[in-house]
């Protein structure tokens, strides 16, 4: 087993008892989604909760002074913090295929037509905004702890509550939107590239800020 | 290789603290303790060490290995035990052997459930539960599983009962009853040392007072005790410290000086005296 699986499985030992919380914030969004009648609204929220997930390894590390942990065990930092990477992934993994498995079914129950072009739709968006809220937290954490670096969450929040505000402006003439809403695969291709380069640049982000941290 | 610690002109600056120059050398098979008063640099030379501090210049060897070039595998070679557990208060004991056993390619279920018998140390507990001498003895059963050949201990004496410090410094003397291991073992309760310690290093306001065998250490100094008419000029200028009490005093005076009050009290020095009266800094005290 690789240094950064293992620092992955250890990870996931320090959040085992919070699996409980985790199961409730995967199964949440169902309600939102019965209630707004759309699996893209539903997925959107199952991936913002458990982005906000992400903090409990950081915030278990620091109650438990486990930093000393971590400087004390043949790891590289770089490969706790892509270990730390890979475990938040395949959190947001299990929460988009739960989501995307009981939504349709729930959806169904309740007379929704649930096409397969709107469960890619809502993989490919919620997979954009677990990347864009993620990708802010984790190097926030690192920087600032677990209780500071939680305002980092806010900043795509803020982000996209702008892009809100400025999408009535764009017009929609616009070459480049006019391209991408004619090439669906092209836009999924966009979106998973832009995703790959978002966790790229925070995960270099954040393995600077750990080789430079004093512990 | 006989040095299991090597650690050479090693300083490091904060703001308001530097640990300037410290020099010294574990060899195999040894204990040696790391004194000073709180605030020396005890912890901060551990946790240069443990590269979880940047040094600013100096090199430190582990088992003959750069400590931050062959990180990984120094640290492999490594068991470290802190004043307080590192462990997830929520892990069972079993859980604490699941996370950490991955990290040491050679490490021994058998060897731990051995420990954990020999330190009587429930499985089925979380980490929580247990009193902080068995959570100092859990970190000291996962060390041993993975046959840590240098353990560094930062003040695991510190809250502990005389009981548990007592079965602390036994546990130490048999780890190295082989010869094969050695422990760096920082701490400000001395008395501790006198029993367990080959060596002694002394830090103090972050300068390497002394680095040398224990025996080495305490036959450096005298104890010289008198009347308050007794205590003479020459024998102020020579002393290490001085302590006045309202019917005589005490001084520390170099083993090498003592001759010339002859007709005093001279008696041996403990370390507790020495780390007393030299982090005074020569001022005389009451």
């Amino acid at each position: 087993m690789s240094n950064m699986l293992k620092a992955t499985k250890l990870d996931f030992s320090l959040v085992r008892p919070y699996f409980k919380v985790i199961g409730f914030t995967m199964l949440l969004p169902i309600a939102f989604a019965a209630i707004n009648r759309s699996i893209l609204t539903g997925v959107s929220f199952a991936m913002c909760f458990i982005a906000m997930t992400t903090g409990y390894t950081f915030s278990i590390t620091e109650k438990n002074s486990m930093e000393r942990l971590y400087g004390i065990l043949p790891v590289k930092k770089s490969e706790m913090v892509i270990g730390r990477y890979l475990f938040v992934l395949a959190l947001g993994a299990l929460a988009l295929v739960v989501s995307l498995i009981t939504q349709p079914i729930v959806l169904r129950v309740i007379g929704e037509t649930v096409e397969k072009v709107d469960i890619i739709s809502a993989a490919i968006g919620g997979l954009f905004l677990f990347a864009l809220y993620t990708v802010f937290q984790i190097p926030g954490y690192y920087k600032f702890g677990s209780i500071k670096g939680r305002v980092f969450m806010y900043i795509p929040v803020a982000g996209f509550l702008a892009t809100l505000f400025l999408l009535p402006k764009i017009p929609m003439d616009n070459s480049i939107i006019t391209t991408l809403s004619n090439s669906p695969v092209l836009l999924i291709v966009l979106v998973i590239v832009l995703v790959v380069v978002m966790y790229a640049v925070s995960i270099l982000f954040s393995i600077r800020i750990m080789k430079n941290k004093e512990m | 290789m006989t040095d299991y610690l090597e650690v050479k002109n090693l300083s490091k600056s904060f703001d308001s603290f530097q640990l300037h120059n410290i020099t010294f050398t574990l060899p195999k098979g040894y204990i040696m303790g790391l004194i000073g008063p709180n605030g020396s640099g005890k912890t901060t030379t551990i946790k240069l060490i443990l590269n979880m501090l940047k040094r600013n210049s100096g090199e430190i060897k582990i088992m003959g290995l750069d400590n931050i070039i062959d990180e990984q595998k120094a640290k492999a070679e490594l068991g470290v035990v802190f004043d307080t557990n590192y462990f997830s208060d929520d892990w069972k004991i079993t859980q604490v052997e699941k996370s950490i056993s991955v990290f040491y390619p050679n490490w021994n279920t058998e060897r731990f459930a051995e420990m954990l018998r020999k330190f009587h140390i429930a499985t089925n507990k979380k980490v929580k539960e247990l009193s902080k001498g068995m959570q100092m003895k859990l970190m000291l059963a996962c060390a041993f599983s993975y046959d840590a050949k240098l353990l560094i201990l930062d003040e695991p004496t510190s809250g502990l009962d005389p009981v548990s410090r007592d079965e602390l410094l036994q546990i130490l003397s048999e780890y190295i009853e082989d010869g094969e291991h050695s422990v760096l073992f920082s701490t400000h309760i001395t008395g501790d040392l006198e029993r367990a310690a080959d060596y002694i290093t002394y830090i103090s306001y972050g300068e390497l007072f002394f680095s040398g065998s224990k025996d080495d250490f305490v036959d450096m100094f005298r104890i010289v005790k008198g009347g308050t008419n007794e205590l003479s000029a020459d024998l102020k200028g020579k002393a290490v410290g001085v302590r006045t009490f309202p019917t005589g005093f005490e001084a520390l005076v170099k083993t090498e000086d003592v001759a010339a009050f002859s007709t005093l009290d001279i008696e041996p020095a403990t370390i507790d005296e020495i780390v007393v009266f030299t982090s005074k800094r020569g001022e005389d005290y009451e």
